[in-house]
């Protein structure tokens, strides 16, 4: 069936026959949900001692479940509705795992086709029926995304990314937008092998995996990999960069895009900007907030994301190994760093929540809706 | 009077506390604030403060050379921290903005140098940007390479009082509570740092970051490759000292390190073999990059740094139970 499954008419087919089923399961035994998890606000991947974890955290820091992974992780994803986490492996990644939180059980293992690597992201459908990875072709970088089926976790089919080296992606109107952070690395050892001519861009796929829009940056920033996205509901896309041109201009590494128009960059003020060490690992969005992280800064800065003055620079936090970035449901965010603290961030700073002796946070804190 | 066993038995604790005390040099974060930082912020104060001083009395470049040097020695002894007051409102930016490959600095000193002297009021003159002030700005202002279009001795002030103002604030705010921050690091209510593993962490990343900076940009940025060397790049060329501006990090760095523990024994060798390097180099402002014998003679200090990184991130790091961050060292 492939990705033929995604067209309308099937699709609201198999939305109600699953429905239907559902809830005749619901009759019978409860339905697996994210209840069953402890309804976790975050996921995060962990070094713990000498090993790598997957933990599920209350919107306190709690740790309420966690689980192993078998190497590094870089990022995760949660389905819509299942408690299943899929857990990315760092880039070039040999796995993903699919765990279901509810059972602290592995629920499926998978392997990128031959000459094909992870890369570190991964998106499930609006109705959590497609899991979308982040994809690279081994020899050359050429980006793809990979498409699962999620009950038995199946590769259905596989789509261009439309550009080299995608990094993370994000679901937008049944399609997906894709930061292809334009960096080819050769497949053995991650050294960037284009910087002198790479030339990322965003890109937004449609529902059946075409490209329907695709920006690049002006020439000067050509060498600013675009790497992560956070996306709000009123279609507003949030971007973070990693320059790799010359370390001594602090160029911007927020951008914002509305499909549709050209992306603005947001720069820090001169005073600023250096901080981040022209590195922004992890962005997230609340409301009229947008945070960005530099781990090599030991910094987070959040910007505006606010009708009036979206991307004006708002203020500058320090602290060490800033990581994972995710929106707090009491407002503000989440910060993760690679000292085992958790601290919330908000405008006026940084207070801890919790921390945890001998873990180090990976790069990214995942937010669950 | 004590009965004579019982001062005995004082005297004996007293020689044995002293015999324990003596070989154990104390040394951590806390002795770093107090015997290398807050004398090195005390020492920039001062230098910048004679510098301003200096100006009042004449602007002309032999005279003023004396107390320029020594201002940016004294930075040079503390450009290596960038943290707590000195990264508020970009200060140390605003001492030292250095490389400025798009010549932005220039540019907007120009701008001063030919426009309204209001501008130059110290209130204002806070304002304008980091690139057009400090060190930089007055090497512009006492070693041009081309005639200047205007008086500089107006704007040399304003410079050198501006500086003074920043080293003075960055002084004020380390010993008005940033330091007690640092030094009770982990204890509760301390909101700055959670464990004394953080402050002793941000220390060592401290050393690391300015060795890489070091090798990428104070000796990288004028090596070029050999295909294009760069002398041009070389910092603080104008006024001769893009060899002294390393010695005086490296030496500086060494302190750091030996104030945070006495047992490195590679790591200090290594800043001991960088340091003979660069005193046997007869070339102060890398002007031999272009030409092949000379420019290994660099390439080989470069190397001695950046396996000087090397040794203080595999020696110095373990020895403080520290290492660069899980993240900052492997970003994605």
């Amino acid at each position: 069936m492939s990705a033929l499954g995604l067209t309308p008419r099937m699709g609201i087919e198999m939305t109600s026959r699953r429905r239907f089923l559902a809830g005749l399961a619901a009759l019978a035994l409860p339905c697996p949900s994210w209840a069953d998890a402890g309804s976790p606000a975050f996921l995060a991947a962990a070094k713990v001692d000498e090993g790598y974890r997957l933990f599920g955290l209350a919107a306190t820091g709690e740790a309420l479940f966690s689980l192993p992974l078998p190497a590094r992780g870089h990022a995760a994803t949660a389905h819509p509705q299942r408690p299943l986490a899929v857990a990315f492996a760092r880039r070039p990644g040999t796995y993903a795992l699919v765990i279901d939180c509810a059972k602290g059980a592995l629920a499926a293992r998978l392997t990128p086709p031959e000459g094909r690597q992870f890369n570190g992201h991964g998106a499930f459908s609006a109705d959590g029926a497609v899991l979308y990875t982040s994809e690279v072709v081994a020899e050359g970088s050429a980006g793809r995304i990979g498409l699962w089926d999620s009950h038995d976790f199946r590769r259905i089919g596989e789509w261009d990314s439309g550009g080299i080296g995608p990094h993370d992606i994000r679901l937008w109107d049944q399609g997906l937008i894709v930061a292809n952070g334009g960096i080819e690395t050769d497949p053995g050892d991650r050294t960037k092998l284009n910087l002198d001519r790479m030339r990322p861009n965003l890109a937004r796929l449609d529902r059946a995996g075409r490209l329907a829009d695709v920006v690049e940056l002006p020439g000067e920033y050509r060498q600013n990999s675009i790497r992560h996205l956070a996306l709000r509901g009123d279609g507003l896309i949030a971007f973070a960069m990693q320059w790799e041109g010359d370390p001594a201009e602090a160029v911007p590494l927020l951008g914002l895009w509305r499909p549709g128009s050209a992306p603005v960059l947001c720069p820090a003020p001169e005073t600023e900007a250096p901080r981040m060490k022209g590195y922004a690992g992890s962005i997230a969005l609340n409301g009229s907030e947008i945070a960005l992280t530099s781990a090599k800064g030991g910094v987070a800065m959040l910007f505006s994301a606010g009708l009036d003055d979206a991307g004006a620079f708002l203020a500058t936090h320090s602290r060490a190994d800033a990581s994972g970035v995710a929106a707090h449901s009491g407002g503000g965010f989440v910060l993760s760093d690679g000292g085992g603290g958790l601290s919330r961030l908000t405008f006026d700073g940084l207070s801890p929540l919790r921390r945890e002796d001998g873990l180090a946070w990976d790069n990214h804190l995942i937010a669950l809706r | 009077m004590l009965p004579r066993p019982q001062i005995t038995r004082t005297l004996t604790a007293l020689t044995l506390a002293l015999t324990l005390a003596a070989p154990v040099a104390r040394a951590d974060y806390p002795e770093t604030v107090r015997d290398h930082i807050l004398p090195g912020y005390q020492r920039l104060a001062e230098a910048t403060a004679a510098l301003a001083t200096a100006t009042e009395a004449s602007c002309a470049t032999e005279d003023l050379a004396p107390a320029y040097h020594a201002a940016y020695d004294a930075w040079m002894g503390m450009q290596h921290l960038r943290f707590g007051p000195v990264e508020t409102d970009g200060r140390a930016l605003a001492i030292l903005y250095w490389p400025d490959p798009k010549g932005s600095g220039a540019r907007a000193q120009m701008a001063l140098l030919t426009g309204d002297p209001a501008k130059l009021a110290p209130e204002v003159f806070a304002e304008q940007s980091v690139a057009a002030r400090g060190l930089p700005a007055l090497e512009r202002l006492l070693y041009p390479d081309q005639a200047l279009p205007a008086d500089p001795c107006p704007l040399i002030r304003a410079t050198a009082a501006d500086l003074a103002q920043t080293a003075a604030t960055v002084l004020a705010e380390w010993q008005g509570g940033y330091a007690d921050q640092v030094i009770t690091a982990g204890e509760a209510g301390n909101p700055l740092f959670q464990t004394r593993k953080e402050a002793r962490q941000l220390m060592f990343t401290q050393i690391a970051t300015a060795l890489e900076m070091l090798d990428d940009q104070r000796l990288g940025r004028p090596l070029g490759t050999p295909e294009a060397p760069r002398p041009e790049r070389a910092e603080a060329r104008a006024s001769g000292r893009s060899a002294r501006n390393v010695v005086l990090a490296l030496t500086a760095l060494r302190a750091m390190a030996q104030s945070l523990t006495p047992d490195a024994p590679k790591t200090d060798a290594g800043f001991a073999h960088a340091l003979d390097l660069l005193a046997a180099l007869q070339d102060p402002v890398f002007a031999g990059v272009a030409e092949p014998n000379a420019r290994l003679k660099v390439e080989i200090i470069q190397q001695a740094v950046a396996h000087l990184r090397e040794l203080a991130l595999g020696e110095l790091g373990p020895e403080l139970d520290v290492g660069l961050g899980f993240n900052a060292a492997d970003g994605d």
